[in-house]
């Protein structure tokens, strides 16, 4: 049974508003989440101090034609700065692309540019698509590390959405990679040692300090707590009911009861 | 149905225009509650608050189907721990949802699915042919095909929390939708780090 704590009341000049919730302006859209382009590298923290794209990853949006990291205009011109050494991913000679759409809006063309010329266009006659898109593209004419710009050309408004991936064809090439980044074929064949206890392998920089593991450490974000694992919250000891890796808002605490159960 | 009666607490300086009080108590014991539906959200609301809990219901409950499959085809034990976590958290939040417009009296599915969400930035977020294609697909694409579709459908999450945030009305939905923007975000900040490895 349900158990209620308070009811409120209406406060004097909170009143309800029934005022029509006016239609937004579409807010979302879409990036290259795999391998990483510059925006996902910042959304994963991968790389730090992005400023406002950490968070909107896909909203690099501007109108169509450009050839430049942030689609040209002023916003989001940390991504045409070549001096933050963005890692490289090493790939292979054909490289598939990963889209992630937050909103579907009818395509023209998917367009994907390394040095300024075009290597590949997927042509989608202004259909609506999926919300996760693939394209598999041929590099096997560049070897080393490139900039690929992928660009998504939108059917009904003149704007298009765009990323810089860095990628390091071929692997070892080029002299000047960094491929801290694996390779994007990486994910089928997990490591048979799978490290548990790693939430991540990369950006140590913006996780949280590991705290005390074990009994009665202090709960952080960013940490692999296991089934039975104790942490200590706001004076309270909790205990793990479900593994997961912390992050914000996953605390313990009465909207958390399905992964820690106070003790 | 469920007719609740309403009580109205005239402590206001204390509780405000809030449901259940939620914030940490002072001394260090338990929480107060033992299940999210013990969490009561208060009378004080406006459409914007009614849209964002029927979209999010909606928005969870094909996640849970995502994450379900994920917890059973994903290879790496990082995303299957994630597909659980997100499996156990978002069968609560659902059902403290529910239970709030229930409080409201208000339908706890959308009537207009489409419509409704192609007003707010697009379409649904998630297609259901998309969904099943992950029962199908080859167990070696399964991890990237699961965490893109995923993770954009997380994002979607955190673009109704915004807007609750900016045009909601009832305190304790507000509080509800910035946490939600915040595990979301951090989610999708976990599922880029494991499509990049």
């Amino acid at each position: 049974m349900r158990r209620t704590i308070a009811y409120p009341l209406a406060t004097l000049g909170m009143v309800a508003s029934s005022l029509a919730v006016a239609a937004s302006p579409a807010m979302a859209h879409g990036y290259v989440s795999s391998p990483p382009s510059r925006q996902a590298l910042c959304a994963a923290g991968t790389v730090g101090d992005c400023g406002g794209i950490q968070f909107e990853p896909q909203s690099v949006e501007a109108p169509k034609g450009s050839k430049e990291c942030n689609g040209g205009g002023a916003a989001f011109g940390v991504l045409n700065d070549e001096s933050r050494n963005w890692p490289a991913t090493t790939v292979g000679k054909s490289v598939t692309f990963n889209w992630v759409l937050t909103a579907r809006h009818r395509t023209a063309t998917w367009e994907y540019f390394v040095d300024g010329t075009s290597v590949a266009t997927f042509d989608d006659k202004n259909a609506i698509p999926e919300a996760s898109v693939s394209h598999t593209v041929d590099l096997s004419r560049f070897s080393g590390k490139k900039t690929v710009l992928a660009v998504w050309n939108i059917g009904d408004t003149p704007m298009a959405f765009y990323n810089c991936v860095d990628v390091n064809v071929g692997g070892g090439g080029g002299g000047a990679s960094t491929p801290t980044t694996p390779p994007t074929k990486a994910p089928t064949t997990p490591p048979t040692t799978a490290p548990t206890t790693a939430p991540a392998t990369t950006a140590p920089t913006t996780q949280a300090p590991a705290p005390v593991q074990g009994a009665e450490g202090a709960w952080a974000p960013g940490v692999a707590y296991k089934v039975g694992d104790k942490v200590t919250y706001e004076g309270v000891t909790y205990q793990v009911r479900q593994a997961h890796t912390s992050i914000r808002s996953w605390e313990p605490g009465i909207w958390t009861l399905a992964l820690w159960l106070p003790l | 149905m469920k007719r609740r009666v309403a009580f109205a607490l005239f402590i206001p300086l204390l509780l405000g225009a809030c449901g259940t009080d939620v914030k940490p108590s002072a001394s260090s014991s338990a929480p107060a509650v033992k299940s999210v539906s013990e969490i009561t959200v208060g009378a004080t609301y406006n459409d914007t608050d009614v849209m964002f809990l029927q979209m999010l219901i909606d928005n969870l409950e094909q996640g849970q189907q995502m994450a379900k499959i994920a917890a059973d085809r994903s290879a790496r034990p990082e995303v299957v721990d994630l597909a659980e976590a997100v499996q156990v958290t978002q069968a609560d939040e659902i059902k403290l949802m529910k239970g709030w417009l229930d409080e409201w009296n208000k339908p706890t599915v959308l009537d207009e699915r489409v419509s409704l969400h192609a007003d707010h930035g697009g379409m649904p977020s998630t297609g259901d042919e998309e969904i099943d294609s992950l029962k199908t697909i080859k167990k070696a694409q399964f991890e990237t095909a699961f965490l893109n579709l995923f993770l954009a459908h997380q994002h979607n999450a955190v673009e109704f929390a915004q807007l609750e945030l900016d045009k909601g009305a009832n305190d304790l939905t507000k509080s509800f939708a910035e946490r939600v923007k915040q595990s979301r975000t951090d989610q999708v900040q976990q599922m880029l780090k494991l499509l990049a490895g």
